[in-house]
């Protein structure tokens, strides 16, 4: 909200503060500044100019020459604008002087014609955003005034962020209770320039006529239909009024904020919205069907155009205001452009209404528009305001358009607004706060706000609270706040207590994600982290509001998306690209129930095992790289419940080459994860890139605890080892002929280890030499030969039988 | 006739002899034959010298004894000079290999440093009592916007644009969610941490990113306050920021605390010369007492029953930490940036 600090000073006289110093206090009351512009910034050199004619560049169609008046002899300027006329009032910057942007101005010559100076935008001066044209200043002036002074810009713009829950804070009363000394009690009314004393005490007597559902009078009828969305509905008339630009004090009161003028009457209810809060409309009251005013639900399909200029079909999310006949306007949000005040305008009716919050915020996402209106009734208008809004913008009017006020105020009025009283009980504040207050200071931090405290015993006050506090303040708890915050935050200690442990024991998963980290990270990869986004194809869970296409569905699984962080990375150069993530995975479930989630572990590999060295070979990442870190994460994830298996079918997409591919298989059968080498085709790399390798887990919801370490005791006695170069006959795996000497090698078995593997020479076709260390162990001895020999035999024998594998160097 | 006298001139012949072969012998081999030759105890020359020590007379035993002692240890010197010499000019030739030539190294992995920054947050909340939890990332309008005191008509529930799914569901716009999660399902006290991703629909630039890390912590009891959320936050800055760190809480507005604070914290250092320095104040955490109808929503009673909670990005505070301009470097998974964080 941009505030400006003259404006301040004016509704609360004894505000001693610097503007800086009320950022500060602003800030520490929570509504932090976030720019702080003195509006006369850059601009001391531009002055007022007075362009006494204007003629048609000789060679150029859309520019125009005019003679200037900048205080310092006429000149002759060059123009672009479509707007600038002779007898116009502009901001003028004369050659040498400089624009707020630093730019200096010289002389120059446009299509052969010189030019002696510029004539400005607000967008160039930094004073608004209308760069469409030069800025029409309503003279007279002295040309070669300064700007600043012509003016009023001696004022400081403060942009304050205000939170969701103050709307009362959408005006300049609403800042300037917060930073007046005594706050609410010492604000006023700024006086109205060139106001009749006794007009507006006639004013303020006025007669107010107040019904439930319709009122009339002075010839027009206003009645609500819908009292949940509008409870409450005033209109005044004022005829006779003479439209036409404001005068200078308005005008200037409006830019300092960066509102544009527009005429007296529009400039009013803007003023009244900027000060008070208070979103007003004009009618232009001939425009009215019938003087009669209905506020109801639109219907579906009614058609209005709006001040915007866009014609829009309205449907029932939209309270409209509507004539006798049609909609004239979109309650709360913006006015229709047949009723807008113009300058043919003679008679107005004056719109002060209340809407409710709900329905305006539908409205205004209905119609996709939300202006200063919609903004302020979304979050909360006074509902004690309208009286005084109304009777201050018709002073305003009245003073600055003419014209008389005619007939009593139409107040329609289905609702009442009925003040809450809150209780407060001092031993709360306490229990919350952590600091004990006295029921006299939670008075004088209270009263200040407008929240007036009834009753002072001890145990327990009561608080009324005022109209423009009711959206925020309807607890006892939304008290003690502004007890803490009027206090000052500062203020509180920080002295840290005692405090008992809690009941919720840590979520074993982020144990399981730890020590996997660990180990990957030890492994040489680096983790990944990657938004949960995937396009098409990759996801069964789709996004109703997606950023992208790209982005429109909850991905299935993690490894697509550390490919494409692969093909990015290879694109920059990068080589030897290890990465892994562990992520969520989403998958549809029951219509209306939240989508399934897992965490996945996902890793992917590339490059050479270990980083080039000048005394090695390259020895690029193969299968069995993959095999082992899949196994060790199967192992850390499992405890040693999951089993690896080759798998020849396509489990996971297209994603694996079949050719080295493998799945984890959970202790009930389900696959619960998948590794391998990836199919070139399924990921978009250059020819010289390599084989990628991939492994994808899911992680247990509730992973078991892995259990203490029980330290097995050392073999006393030296173990004995034997090698055997076993012939395998095509078919036969490693897996089974293990399993069987593991079945075979008795209790003194220890383990069997493959230590080489070889192919051809004068190993038969069709044959595979695969070389195993066995090694047996006893308890309490040394194992003799004999012992160790027979053993072997008895394996030898059984693989034979078993499978025909011979042994090399003996007969089979 | 002295005897003695050309025994001791031939112990001084042998002297210079030995001397003169033990700086002419060219390998440990040779100089282990001069040892030998001169002071082997049964072939030595030296030794065969002494031998004949007891054809002297008694009194000039002594003299000569003295001077062979005197020449033994004067070769003993020399053979270790000549030995030490001879080992480093082996040792020379041996390592003709250029050592300044780079070594064997290895992969290193590392956490990503969002993981890292989560993890160091983690660790100091640990030490204050709090344990981890965790809950979906996608979520029902009520756990992420009504039971946390945000209805859905209310403009508060507009301000963090969110990512709804087809059919209702949406994912979830902060880790606040957790907080009912976890208090529908325990008795107070609690005190937990809830890391997580969160989800908004923002477009990508250098501080938005639509998915991102966030550290929920929620805290309930009898008889917690303000001044405990203070303290414990203050703490937990002064821990991860330095001692020096000074702490400012503003008012602040979130429809699930009251009252909320916004917490930044302005570090104060030495700098290399041992000048104090200080930072800009930085924002680093919404926080607040968690707001009755939230606990009421999450089945407790709110009478009996007060807390705190807060919220933190771990992104955010990882590009103060690490220096870090732009969100999106920590998504674009460029190895060259995780390999700084690689360290661990």
């Amino acid at each position: 909200m941009n505030v400006s600090y003259q404006w301040l000073r004016a509704l609360a006289p004894e505000l001693e503060a610097t503007p800086e110093e009320l950022s500060d206090r602003l800030a520490s009351l929570g509504f932090p500044v976030e720019g702080l512009r003195p509006l006369a910034e850059g601009l001391s050199g531009i002055v007022i100019g007075e362009v006494q004619a204007v003629r048609d560049h000789p060679d150029a169609d859309r520019l125009r020459l005019c003679e200037v008046d900048g205080g310092d002899g006429v000149v002759q300027v060059v123009c672009g604008a479509e707007n600038v006329g002779a007898g116009g009032w502009y901001p003028f910057a004369p050659v040498g002087s400089s624009l707020p942007g630093g730019i200096t101005v010289g002389k120059v010559k446009l299509r052969g014609q010189e030019s002696l100076g510029m004539l400005c935008s607000e967008m160039e001066l930094g004073l608004g955003p209308d760069r469409t044209g030069l800025m029409e200043l309503e003279g007279p002036f002295t040309p070669g005034q300064p700007l600043v002074s012509a003016l009023g810009l001696d004022d400081v713009r403060l942009d304050v962020e205000v939170t969701a829950n103050r709307p009362d804070l959408l005006s300049h009363e609403g800042i300037a209770r917060e930073l007046a000394p005594g706050g609410h009690s010492g604000l006023r009314l700024p006086p109205i320039p060139g106001e009749d004393p006794e007009r507006a005490e006639q004013l303020e007597e006025l007669q107010v006529q107040s019904e439930s559902g319709q009122v009339s009078g002075g010839g027009v009828t206003i009645r609500i239909e819908d009292p949940d969305r509008c409870p409450r509905y005033l209109g005044l008339i004022v005829s006779g009024v003479k439209v036409a630009p404001s005068p200078r004090w308005l005008q200037t009161r409006l830019r300092a904020v960066g509102a544009r003028p527009i005429n007296n009457v529009v400039d009013a209810t803007n003023y009244v919205l900027l000060e008070l809060g208070q979103p007003l409309h004009a009618f232009d009251l001939g425009k009215v069907g019938e003087g009669t005013v209905v506020v109801r639900r639109a219907r579906d399909g009614e058609e209005l155009r709006t001040l915007d200029g866009e014609d829009r079909t309205l449907s029932r999310d939209v309270l409209a205001i509507c004539d006798a006949r049609r909609p004239i306007a979109v309650a709360g949000v913006i006015g229709g452009e047949e009723s807008e005040v113009s300058s043919e305008t003679t008679d107005i009716l004056l719109e002060c209404a209340l809407f409710s919050p709900g329905p305006i915020r539908s409205a205004r996402k209905a119609l996709g528009l939300s202006t200063d209106a919609s903004y302020r009734f979304e979050r909360g208008v006074d509902p004690e305001g309208q009286h005084r809004a109304l009777l201050r913008v018709a002073r305003i009017i009245l003073a600055t358009a003419g014209g008389t006020v005619r007939g009593p105020i139409l107040d329609c009025r289905p609702k009442a607004f009925v003040r809450d009283t809150l209780r407060l009980r001092p031993s709360r504040v306490e229990a919350l706060l952590g600091v004990p207050f006295e029921s006299s200071s939670i008075r004088s931090l209270l009263e200040p706000l407008g929240l007036h405290v009834e009753s002072g015993g001890n145990e327990e006050l009561a608080v009324e609270v005022p109209g423009f506090r009711s959206y925020d303040v309807r607890r006892e708890v939304d008290l003690i706040e502004e007890i803490a915050r009027t206090h000052g935050y500062d203020r509180f200690p920080e002295t840290l207590g005692a405090f008992r442990p809690g009941t919720v024991a840590d979520h074993p998963l982020f144990d399981l994600e730890a020590r996997l980290r660990d180990e990957l990270v030890s492994w040489g990869l680096l983790e990944a982290q990657t938004p949960a986004f995937a396009p098409q194809g990759e996801g069964e869970v789709e996004l109703l509001n997606p950023i992208s296409t790209e982005e429109r569905f909850l991905r299935s699984r993690l490894l697509p998306g550390l490919v494409r962080r692969l093909e990015y990375n290879l694109s920059r150069g990068n080589r030897n690209v290890r990465l892994f993530e562990i992520g969520t995975a989403f998958s549809r479930s029951e219509a209306g129930e939240l989508p399934r989630e897992r965490t996945h572990l996902a890793a992917i590999l590339h490059g050479t095992r270990i980083p080039p060295h000048w005394g090695d070979r390259e020895i690029g990442l193969d299968v069995w790289d993959l095999k082992g870190l899949l196994e060790r994460v199967a192992e850390l994830v499992s405890g040693g419940s999951w089993g690896l298996r080759p798998e020849s079918e396509v489990t996971d997409g297209e994603l694996f080459d079949l050719a080295s591919h493998f799945v984890a298989v959970g202790p009930d059968g389900a696959i619960v994860g998948a590794g391998g080498g990836l199919r070139p085709r399924a990921i978009d790399l250059p020819p010289w890139a390599g084989p990628v390798w991939g492994l994808e887990v899911v992680l247990p919801e509730l992973p078991d605890d892995p259990g203490e370490v029980t330290y097995r005791p050392l073999p006393l006695h030296p173990g004995v080892e034997r090698d055997l170069a076993l012939l395998l006959p095509k078919g036969l795996s490693v897996d089974r002929v293990g399993s069987l000497i593991e079945a075979e090698g008795g209790e003194h078995f220890h383990e069997v280890r493959v230590f080489d593997v070889y192919r051809g020479g004068d190993i038969a076709e069709g044959l595979r030499s695969v070389a195993v260390r066995l090694r047996f162990q006893a308890a309490d001895r040394t194992l003799t030969d004999a012992e160790v020999d027979e053993i072997v035999q008895r394996i030898v024998g059984a693989l034979r039988e078993e499978f025909g594998v011979g042994v090399r160097g003996q007969q089979s | 006739m002295s005897t003695d006298g050309s025994l001791i001139e031939q112990l001084r012949g042998l002297e210079e002899e030995a001397l003169a072969a033990v700086e002419t012998a060219e390998s440990g081999e040779a100089l282990e034959e001069v040892r030998v030759a001169f002071l082997g105890r049964r072939e030595g020359r030296v030794s065969g010298i002494l031998r004949k020590l007891g054809q002297l007379p008694p009194e000039e035993r002594p003299r000569l004894g003295a001077e062979a002692n005197r020449v033994k240890a004067r070769l003993g010197e020399a053979l270790e000079a000549r030995e030490s010499a001879l080992t480093r000019e082996d040792r020379t030739e041996a390592h003709s290999e250029d050592l300044t030539l780079p070594g064997r190294e290895r992969w290193i992995g590392g956490r990503h440093p969002v993981t890292q920054v989560v993890d160091e947050l983690v660790g100091i909340f640990r030490d204050l009592g709090f344990s981890l939890a965790r809950g979906p990332e996608a979520e029902t309008e009520w756990y992420n916007f009504e039971a946390l005191n945000t209805p859905l008509d209310h403009p508060a529930a507009d301000e963090q644009d969110t990512l709804y799914l087809k059919g209702g569901n949406l994912l979830r716009s902060h880790t606040s969610p957790v907080q009912v999660r976890v208090m529908e399902s325990h008795e107070p006290p609690i005190r937990i941490l809830a890391p997580g991703m969160v989800y908004r629909r923002d477009s990508y630039d250098a501080t938005h990113t639509p998915a991102f890390a966030q550290l929920e912590g929620l805290a309930v009891d009898e008889g917690i306050t303000f001044v405990d959320l203070k303290a414990t936050l203050a703490e937990f800055a002064r821990r991860y920021w330095g001692a020096g760190t000074r702490v400012r809480f503003r008012p602040s507005f979130f429809p699930f605390t009251e009252p909320s604070a916004e917490v930044d914290v302005k570090r104060v250092f030495q700098d290399e010369a041992g000048i104090q320095r200080e930072t800009d104040w930085i924002e680093i955490m919404g926080a607040g007492m968690v707001d009755p109808a939230v606990l009421e929503a999450s089945g407790l009673d709110a009478e009996r029953y007060t807390g705190f909670a807060f919220g933190m990005g771990p992104g955010r505070i990882g590009m103060l930490k690490y220096g870090v301009p732009d969100l999106r470097l920590f998504f674009e998974n460029d190895v060259r940036f995780l390999q700084q964080f690689a360290r661990s």
